[in-house]
Parts: structure tokens; sequence; C-alpha cells
């Protein structure tokens, strides 16, 4: 059996629960009816469900054929179908205090993000297209060099989860912004390290330039509300 | 506030959910058992047995570079990453074989016509699944090896492959 990928989850968690608690005991989403924790996680599972099914019928698998396939999450998940599963599960979830549920996560989704890409070393597949810059490494017993272009990935995404959790701390932003600028981020991150990441093909580009664009909308339409920022509860969860 | 609903109807609720569970899996059930899976195989020439000093020898005379996948039909795993091997196949330039292990003409023949029906894959046989372990492998499927040209085992990926990975091995053997 093979446990990387496994490995690579748990790397994914930590940092997306580390987040979680961070910001709970700044009475983040105070108002909320349900654990963040727990929506988080149901987010991930509807997430990986929805895009390995995505991925199995743009490979010309038939999921009810072949149910079984459908574990095998290593075959592949499709990264934009995953993305709209997790938003509408967050949305679902959320239902009148969506807003809230986004802000909520945003940072710790990003943390998540980064943990995954992060994972990458669990994986043994941090490394993309060859590279001569001086922090390029190389596969063992090869002289080829390359990009570590999922540390590259990680780095961005912890630092812009550090930013947005302050930010939310002491800044107060208006209800959606955060959610906003984490899904504009994490799209961003993901179509600047794409080109540098080995390909057959079937690059997510179109699905990141998609991302960017609802985030765009998604941030200026939050702005522009005259809704007030949530104010910091005494409660903690 | 948020109105915490009695027993009763807590149970009502869950009675209804476990209802619309179980019709959605008989629905899946049901459509799964309608969707028949027979493939016309009679384009499908019979794979060629193989030995491992024969594989190993065209590993070794070969000028490119070499993707050997151990694969069977009653592989769950195997059918999971077919889709990627044939793409990869049919858009690089390095050579890919097929090793078939532990399994029949039959379910073989049925596994190209399924997910390999045209792609530049060359099939073999090994009906008693030790040619992997002669590469440096092991006996489970499915497995990667990764050669450069003249035989070197560059990389061995052991269970399911990804794209990045596939990609990254493909480059890297192109590249030796």
């Amino acid at each position: 059996m093979e446990f990387s990928l496994l490995g690579a989850v748990f790397v994914a968690v930590i940092p997306l629960y580390l987040v979680i608690y961070w910001e709970a005991k700044r009475g983040n989403a105070a108002s909320c009816a349900r654990s963040l924790w727990d929506v988080a996680l149901a987010a991930m599972v509807a997430g990986i469900f929805v895009g390995r099914l995505a991925a199995m019928i743009g490979d010309g698998v038939n999921p009810l054929q072949n149910p079984a396939d459908i574990l095998i999450v290593r075959g592949g998940v499709a990264t934009g179908p995953a993305t709209i599963a997790a938003l509408a599960t967050v949305a679902w979830l959320g239902r009148t205090e969506v807003l809230a549920y986004a802000d909520g996560l945003a940072a710790a989704a990003l943390a998540g993000l980064g943990g995954w890409h992060a994972g990458c070393v669990v994986r043994e597949s941090c490394l993309g297209t060859p590279s001569d810059l001086p922090w390029a490494v190389a596969q063992g017993g090869s002289s080829i060099t390359r990009h570590p272009v999922e540390i590259y990935a990680a780095i961005a995404l912890f630092i812009a989860a550090g930013a947005l959790a302050f930010w939310r701390a002491r800044g107060r932003p208006r209800p959606g912004v955060p959610a906003a600028s984490a899904l504009l981020i994490a799209a961003f991150v993901r179509l600047l390290t794409e080109p540098m990441r080995p390909s057959l093909g079937t690059g997510q580009r179109w699905w990141y330039a998609a991302g960017i664009a609802v985030a765009i909308v998604a941030l200026v339409v939050s702005m522009r509300r005259g809704d007030q920022p949530d104010q910091p509860a005494s409660d903690t969860r | 506030m948020t109105e915490v609903p009695g027993i009763g109807i807590g149970l009502l609720a869950y009675t209804r959910r476990m209802r619309l569970l179980l019709l959605a899996i008989a629905l899946m059930s049901a459509l799964a058992a309608c969707g028949g899976s027979d493939v016309d195989i009679s384009d499908v020439p019979e794979l060629a047995a193989i030995s491992g000093d024969e594989l190993i020898a065209q590993l070794t005379e070969s000028n490119e570079p070499v993707v050997v996948n151990v694969w069977a039909s009653w592989c769950v795993p195997c059918r999971s990453e077919a889709p990627l091997l044939e793409r990869a196949a049919r858009q690089s330039s390095v050579r890919f074989i097929g090793l078939n292990v532990r399994d029949d003409q039959q379910g073989a023949r049925s596994f190209i016509a399924e997910f390999f029906p045209n792609a530049p894959i060359e099939h073999y046989m090994d009906t008693s699944g030790d040619i992997p372990v002669e590469l440096g492998g092991t006996r489970g499927v499915p497995l990667t090896f990764f050669f450069a040209p003249g035989g070197e085992l560059i990389k061995l990926h052991t269970g399911v492959i990804d794209e990045r990975t596939l990609a990254l091995q493909i480059d890297e053997i192109a590249g030796a």
C-alpha cells in the first residue's frame, strides 16, 4: 500500500485546523451556528468527491459502471469542479450566514491549500520544469535541476493566509471581502505557478483564470455593499 | 435563534433522509447494472508472451526512453490510471510498453479495447507476474518503470500514477 497521499492530506489539514483554532480564539464567525471545522471538512469531502467524479467523466470512465474507481483519488481530481463543490457546500451549510462562514474559512482555506502544496514533500512531487536558478533542485540520481514549484506555491499561500488572518483580526474588512480575496489569491497563485508544473497538456489555466474573474466580481460587489464589518464577538468557538 | 426540533420531528427527518439515501443507492445500482461494459475485442490482437530476458534485451537495445507500465484487467487502480497513460502515450515522444501480468487473454484484450483502443502502446503478457520483480519492482500492480535510452532504470513508481509525476518522469528520461 502507498500512503503518501494520505500523508499529504494530513500535512494539509494541520494548518487548516491551526488557523481555524487561532481565529476562533479571536471570535471568528462567532455568530455561526455550526463549527467552522465541520464545515471545512464537509467542503473538503464534497470537493474531493465531485472533483473525482468530474475527472473520471473527463477521462471517459463511467462512474456508475466503475463505482470503485471513485475511491482511487490518486487517479485524479478535477480542481475546478472540486472548488465549485466545496464552495457550494459552504454556501449550503451556511445558508443565511454564508458570508460569515466563507469569511471565517478564508484564511484557513488558504493555509490548508498551502499545506496541500507543502505535502509534496511527502508525495515526492515538488519538482517542476527545469531551471538553473541557485535554489533549483534535482531528484535523486538525476542531474536535471528543477523549480521546486509546489514549495513556491506553499510559501505564497502560507504568507497570504497569515496576512489575511492578521487583516481580519485588525482591519475588520467588509463581509465577503476576505472570502473573495482568498479565492483571488488561491487562483492567482495556481495560475502563476502553473507554467512551472510538468503537464501532459491538461493544464487548468482556464479554471484559474475563471476563478480570478469570479473573485474580482465578488470582491467589487462585497466592497460596494453597505454591510458593516463583523463585530468581534466576546465568546469563542 | 435557531429552533431545536423535538425528538419526533428529528426522527422523522432522519427516516426521510435514510429513505432518500437508500433510494439514491438503489437508483445508482440499477443504472450501473443497466450500463453494459461489453466491449468488442475482435480488433485487438492477442497479446504476445514475453520473458524477463527478452524485455530487458529490448530495453537495453532501445535508443529511446521507455515507459513500462505493469497492469492487469482485474486491477481497479489500473483502470483509474489507464486514461492518463493512454493520453501520455499519444502525446509524448517516448516509447510505451504495457506489461499485462497474471491475467488471461480475454480480460487483457477487453481492457485494451476499453482503455487503449488506438494508443501507441506495445502490450505484452506475463502470466507468471515475475518480470516486474526481475526489472527491479514488486509483484503489486500497477507499477510504472521509467527507463533511459540503453535501459537504465531512472525511476520506479508504485501504485496509481498521477499526471504531474508521469509528466515529470517522462521529462526526466527524455532528458537523460
